[in-house]
């Protein structure tokens, strides 16, 4: 339903429910909605709590009862953490906020109201001010019905104090809650299972505190029940003569994404009424938090004010586009459609096990317990995280990308498949609450990401966002990159007598800051700092010791101790809006590059009252720096290397590149100078040696052997630094350099190893091996012939032969390229290679993090070496001769036979 | 001087290739381009005939006969095809004896009914001139092949009765005109069907002279497409059979998106498996009319009625009451690109139900069969009581039944025309006809999105599912099984 229909719709029902209170004799059947030929759900008795039907009782319905008759209600409402909403888990606790995993009780720092335990000092929310803020979302049963200890809420006994039994009134008063006349809120069968059921009277009977009618509040504007002011006049017409409700006025259903959308968030249904969109609004908590909208029609149809719309030929959400429904993947785990699925893999030669529940068991006992992922954001029901089935469980991902993504089995290991389907939300998310002031509506200072200007006023142009990538700890013990928004919050606790922490109650918040309405006098002298006599949106931040103590002294008025400010960081999981095809994250460099997404931060905040910490009660790992600017703006910046990421053109480490381009450069350096000496000398007194011959030194395979080598190890070099700098080299496409790379090392590796056969074969391989024996007095004379003798025109110490070409050093230099960098370049490149093919052998030699950079700094070590090796093959005869010896085979070598020595 | 050839470039190039090679195995150089814009066939070049046309000219025939001279064969060409004999090769027909042939000719459709005996008025359409001379001797003569109306400058042209020029015309200016077809040639007569603009057809109409991307992505936006670029010409033979005027078509005869868009386009498989049911116009068609309103149904009972307020969108006096709609979802059939029946003259009509001028081919059992857009039109038009079958009025002409208004003159002056005899009883049977659609093709931008035929809340979509022959939404049901 678009916004617009929703409000009339509201607006519809809410002024037949007035009318009707207002005036008992009104008919409000004229524009009741037409009933529903849909269900084919039969016809069945309504009964009130006494199990006495309700036409002769004329009370309120018992949804318990009621569908009670032929499903059992009692394991339902036992089975359904949506009626549990923690209260299962109720564990109150003085040293943290939280004292249960979900609404009851968990605390909200956006909501900003906390759940009072019993002995607490001041009163926030009792379980019936709970109920009537947050009963709109609240399905019933659970906290609704239930004590903390268990026993029925209506049986009750009011104690002094006891936070489930009183209630702040208006003026903020403690008073009384007497349960057993506002009686307590049954499991709603009807929010979910009608096909329009009458929210906005179902409301209004829970704002009021009439707990005991909202069940019944929901059927009205049907046709079959109406409130009359005192109590619920039943429409007679609309039941059989049996006293049955005639089923099709209900429209009893399978839950609809409406149904849902009722407590969840921003859902559309089909059709062509543009989406319009409530921006950061907590009446749609999922699309407030995270941007997420399920909606099948394209955004660029859509009527959201959204920057570069017309391109946008993508729907909100694929899923939805594609016709599923929500209950399509959180379904109940025990609906026979899809228990193969849940079943799980146990036997595990077992395919499929046709033993599914009857379908008639399972109406009769569905668990309401949903098939769940393992969203950051939602703690209830830990034991079903991930139950719900995955994307890989339905679609095989690996076909579709082969096509076309190279290193597939590493990308699915490392990213989950949001972080690259869901690339961008177009829809507004909130960013900040700062509690630590507040407005003079009583509301927070708040920011929401993605839109430029107010959310939700339509001259504002809605940006998107780009979520950040994190690491999810999956149950399953794997760990993948998947994107969030991130909510920072901001707010005062102080300790309470008995020295728990405890947010500053709402209440206390106002009276700190306001007096009759307005601000205070000394508020108002502390933060106006332009002496205009009023706090503008920029002066009310707590960015001064100054504020905090004015703020702090008249906390301590009102008798708060030792209060302080603290800040939270809270990840909220991003699982909808998924797209295809040429939306989705496809470009190799938008991750492999500088300003990769892996690295992409997101503002937290523009003002950070304290440094906030990163909330760690999730399956998320915050190992990314908070970073508070001066001006107070808080950023978080991921750091993938502290959770083992190594991205290939994004991941680096200084101080490798920086040793490298030491022994790069400082060869670079030392060939120079050696050579410039060289020409000086040389200049002064050319070479005297008169004796030359022409030897046949390489013979063609040699040749072939070592151009092939060497243009690999160049290309190899430069593929690599392009891999390792993209964003030096943008004009190169990465994956094309990539598979080059992987190309020339193949070559490498297979030359290498021909040719090692060779020299095994042809025992060339004696040439290779310095000699023990005297090999030291040789490296000497061969260094001392390079440190001075060069320059003096002397002749090499050692003859150049055929069949011994190499000096010492050559050999020794030789013997470290072929028997350490060589076989650590193959060895590390070829398990970076095989990283997706043989992960495990990949991480049990350290991982990408280790070695990519061993390989990196290799491969700088190569690169001096080609800088040395090319230099020194002037030291020939004549500067070129030793080239033109590896090209054609002949080279003009000193004649030692000839030539006459001391 | 004897240079020997560096041998040591041969392991440089061997070394080239041993990196070469495998990359480019990887990594193809040339990919195929997907762009359907490459495939439309080139046309040769025009040729100004400004100096080369040289006058003077009286009739139609001397114009042609200019063009003969130098365009030998062109006259022969036209003459074999259906703008010029105005009906379809003989077809064998299961419920007829002996071929028959379909054509404007000889046949009816639920519109202006028929031409036989109209022609001083229906040859306005026609590629010929002559008609006062009679079919036999129109039919027979070369110089009566009407080239101005394709190549001549539409503005510089237009015919008047018996498919000769128009009095006003300036027969050398406009022989001077001509050139390759353009849309205004063809829309002149193609748009206009049925009488006027937009009357038959709903997928052409006058907005297509002058159309944007919206109305028509081929027609519109860069593309600018003229008619014979999909209809492609050879030797006078126009690629491209209407479904009303055939009983088969040979699907080399037919124009299909294929020509030009080949090989698998859509890369959502989703969207790909449809292909196997659904034709692309289907999706990429939306809606008929998109501008100008197109006919619905014609009530031909209450023609002749006096005194009657008239305009062109709902009753004349001389052709009755009318319903046009515009920018409205088509009727959606199985159909394998025939018909499974085409009136023919002195076929009996339907008692129970309508009567089928033409009913499209294919059933969801048949594997050539795709789900395709057409516009129904509804027709009340005269039959003959006794012999039961349709019968064709005369309209036209000082005894025709719009100088008159009376049916059975009108019948009886058909009679010795049509060769079908009229008992003097006539009355009105709802005739049903279909035309398929597939201009006015929109972008994959516009095309249908998944809700417009499947839907998830049970909200009917545009698709009757069942009468189509499935269990239910096939998203749910399953698609068609077929051997």
């Amino acid at each position: 339903m678009s916004t617009l229909t929703r409000a009339l719709w509201i607006a519809l029902l809410t002024s037949t429910t007035v009318l009707a209170a207002a005036n008992p004799a009104t008919q409000v059947t004229a524009s009741a909605p037409q009933p529903s030929m849909r269900s084919m759900h039969p016809n069945f008795a309504l009964l009130d709590a006494d199990a006495v039907n309700v036409l002769k009782s004329g009370q309120p319905v018992s949804t318990m009862k009621t569908c009670g008759q032929c499903h059992d209600t009692a394991f339902i409402a036992s089975h359904a953490f949506h009626a549990d909403l923690g209260l299962s888990t109720f564990t109150p606790s003085g040293k943290t906020l939280d004292s249960s995993p979900g609404l009851f009780g968990q605390w909200d720092p956006l909501r900003y109201r906390f759940l009072t335990q019993a002995g607490d000092e001041r009163l926030d929310l009792s379980t019936a001010g709970w109920l009537m803020l947050n009963g709109e979302r609240v399905v019933g049963g659970g906290p609704a019905t239930t004590s903390r200890a268990g026993r029925p809420l209506t049986e009750l006994t009011a104690r002094d104090g006891d936070p489930e039994t009183s209630v702040l009134d208006a003026a903020g008063q403690r008073t009384v809650w007497n349960w057993s006349a506002s009686g307590s809120m049954e499991m709603n069968c009807f929010l979910c299972h009608l096909e329009r059921p009458n929210l906005a009277a179902r409301k209004a009977a829970i704002r009021a505190g009439h707990f005991a009618d909202a069940n019944t509040a929901t059927l009205s504007g049907l046709n079959i029940v109406e409130a009359d002011g005192k109590g619920w006049v039943w429409n007679r017409a609309t039941f059989t003569a049996g006293g049955l409700v005639d089923s099709k006025y209900l429209g009893i259903q399978a839950p609809t994404n409406a149904n849902c959308a009722a407590c969840h968030g921003e859902v559309h249904p089909a059709g062509d009424a543009p989406v319009l969109l409530s921006a950061c609004n907590l009446d749609y908590p999922q699309t407030a938090t995270t941007g997420q909208v399920v909606a099948s029609q394209r955004i660029d149809a859509s009527g959201v004010n959204l920057a570069g719309k017309a391109a946008l030929r993508r729907p909100w959400d694929i899923h939805a586009q594609r016709q599923l429904k929500c209950t399509d993947c959180h379904h109940a785990l025990n609906n026979p459609a899809h228990v193969n699925h849940v079943q799980g893999k146990e036997p595990s030669h077992l395919r499929y096990d046709p033993r599914a529940l009857d379908i008639g068991d399972y109406l009769q006992r569905p668990d309401h317990n949903f098939a769940r992922g393992q969203s950051a954001q939602v703690h209830v029901a830990p034991e079903y995280k991930n139950t719900m089935r995955r994307c890989e469980n339905c679609h095989d991902a690996t076909a579709r990308h082969q096509a076309w993504l190279p290193y597939v089995e590493r990308h699915m290991v490392a990213l989950a498949c949001e972080s690259c389907h869901i690339p961008k939300m177009y829809a507004p998310a909130i960013q900040s609450y700062d509690w630590t002031v507040i407005g003079i509506d009583g509301a927070a200072q708040r920011s929401c990401r993605g839109v430029d200007g107010a959310p939700g006023d339509v001259r504002s142009l809605v940006t998107g966002f780009e979520p950040v990538l994190l690491q999810r700890n999956n149950v399953d013990g794997t760990s993948q990159l998947a994107p969030y928004n991130l909510i920072t919050t901001f707010y005062w606790v102080y300790e309470d007598a008995k020295g728990g922490k405890r947010p500053v109650r709402l209440q206390d918040l106002k009276a700190a800051y306001l007096d009759g309405g307005a601000y205070a006098a000394d508020i108002v002298a502390t933060f106006d700092s332009n002496h205009d006599g009023a706090i503008s949106p920029a002066e009310l931040r707590m960015d001064s010791p100054r504020k905090e103590a004015v703020v702090k002294a008249r906390f301590a008025k009102l008798g708060l101790q030792n209060v302080h400010m603290e800040g939270q960081v809270q990840p909220f999981s991003i699982n909808h809006n998924v797209t295809r095809g040429e939306y989705v994250l496809n470009d190799c460099q938008a991750c492999h590059s500088a300003g990769s997404r892996v690295t992409k931060g997101m503002q937290l905040a523009s003002f950070a009252p304290v440094s906030p910490v990163f909330n760690a009660n999730n399956n998320v790992s915050g190992s990314g720096d908070l970073i508070r600017r001066g001006d107070g703006a808080l950023f978080y910046q991921p750091v993938p290397a502290r959770d083992h990421l190594y991205v290939f053109g994004s991941s680096r480490l200084d101080w490798v590149d920086g040793l490298g381009a030491l022994a790069f450069l400082g060869t670079l350096l030392g060939v120079t100078v050696h050579g410039g000496g060289r020409y000086l000398a040389f200049r002064k007194r050319p070479p005297g040696h008169e004796s030359i011959r022409r030897v046949y030194m390489y013979e063609a395979y040699r040749r072939f052997w070592h151009w092939l080598q060497a243009i690999s190890i160049v290309i190899l070099l430069l593929t690599g630094l392009i891999i390792h700098r993209p964003d030096l080299f943008a004009v190169f496409s990465f994956d094309s350099v990539v598979s080059l790379h992987n190309i020339l090392a193949a070559l490498l590796v297979i030359n290498a190893a021909l040719s090692l056969f060779y020299h095994v074969a042809t025992e060339r391989m004696q040439e290779f091996i310095p000699r023990p024996y005297g090999f030291f007095d040789d490296a000497i004379r061969q260094a001392k012939y390079y440190i001075s003798g060069i320059f003096k025109g002397e002749p090499h110490p050692f003859e150049k032969r055929p069949d011994a070409r190499m000096n010492p050093l050559q050999k020794l230099t030789y013997f470290g390229i072929l028997n350490v960098l060589l076989p650590l370049q193959i060895v590390t490149g070829a398990l970076m290679w095989g990283v997706q093919r043989a992960p495990e052998l990949a991480l049990a030699l350290g991982g990408l993090p280790l070695l990519a950079p061993l390989h990196t700094l290799v491969a700088w070590l190569f690169g001096a070496f080609i800088v040395a090796h090319v230099y020194l093959t002037t030291t020939g005869t004549t500067p070129l001769e030793a080239i033109r010896g590896m090209v054609t085979g002949y080279e003009e070598v000193e004649d030692h036979d000839q030539h006459v020595s001391g | 001087m004897n240079i020997r050839f560096p041998r040591w470039i041969l392991g440089l190039f061997a070394i080239g290739l041993l990196i070469i090679v495998p990359y480019v195995y990887q990594h193809p150089l040339f990919k195929p381009s997907r762009d359907a814009a490459t495939n439309i066939p080139a046309k040769s070049a025009h040729v100004d005939h400004h100096d080369i046309v040289k006058g003077d000219f009286k009739t139609g025939q001397d114009v042609t006969r200019a063009c003969l001279v130098c365009h030998k064969d062109a006259a022969a060409e036209l003459m074999k095809t259906s703008h010029w004999t105005w009906q379809s090769k003989a077809f064998e027909v299961p419920w007829r004896k002996g071929p028959v042939t379909i054509g404007k000719i000889n046949q009816i459709n639920n519109f202006c009914i028929g031409a036989q005996g109209n022609e001083n008025k229906c040859m306005t359409c026609h590629a010929g001139y002559g008609w006062e001379a009679g079919k036999e001797a129109q039919q027979a003569n070369p110089e009566n092949v009407d080239c101005l109306v394709c190549h001549a400058d539409a503005g510089t042209y237009s015919k008047g009765l018996f498919g000769n020029p128009a009095e006003s015309v300036d027969l050398l200016a406009a022989a001077r005109s001509v050139r390759a077809t353009t849309r205004e040639n063809c829309g002149r007569c193609h748009f206009d069907g049925g009488g006027g603009n937009a009357v038959k057809h709903g997928d052409l109409d006058e907005s297509q002279y002058f159309p944007d991307r919206a109305l028509d992505v081929h027609m519109g936006g860069k593309h600018n497409l003229q008619c014979s670029d999909c209809h492609v010409t050879r030797k006078h033979q126009v690629l491209g059979r209407a479904l009303a005027d055939n009983y088969t078509i040979d699907p080399a005869e037919q124009v299909s998106c294929e020509q030009c868009h080949k090989g698998s386009i859509h890369k959502d498989e989703r969207i790909a498996t449809h292909l196997k049911s659904v034709a692309c116009q289907t999706c990429h068609i939306p809606a008929i009319a998109r501008e100008e309103p197109t006919k619905v149904t014609w009530d031909w009972s209450k023609a002749g009625q006096d005194g009657r307020k008239e305009d062109h969108y709902t009753y004349l006096k001389i052709k009755g009451e009318f319903s046009y709609s515009a920018n409205f979802a088509p009727t959606y059939l199985w159909f394998n690109g025939n018909n499974e029946y085409r009136y023919i003259l002195g076929d009996p009509i339907s008692r129970n139900g309508p009567t089928y001028i033409n009913k499209p081919a294919g059933s969801i059992k048949d594997p050539t069969a795709r789900i395709f857009p057409f516009k129904l039109h509804v027709a009340k038009q005269p039959y003959d009581k006794v012999n039961g079958y349709l019968l064709q009025p005369v309209t036209s002409g000082k005894d025709g039944f719009w100088t008159h208004f009376n049916w059975d003159q009108a019948f009886k002056l058909a009679e010795p025309i049509t060769g079908l005899a009229y008992s003097g009883q006539y009355g009105f049977t709802e005739t049903y006809m279909y035309w398929e659609t597939t201009h006015m093709v929109q972008a994959a931008d516009k095309a249908l999105q998944c809700d417009a035929c499947h839907s998830a809340t049970g909200k009917p979509g545009r698709m009757d599912w069942k009468a189509l022959g499935y269990a239910g939404d096939p998203v749910k049901w399953g698609g068609r099984k077929l051997p």
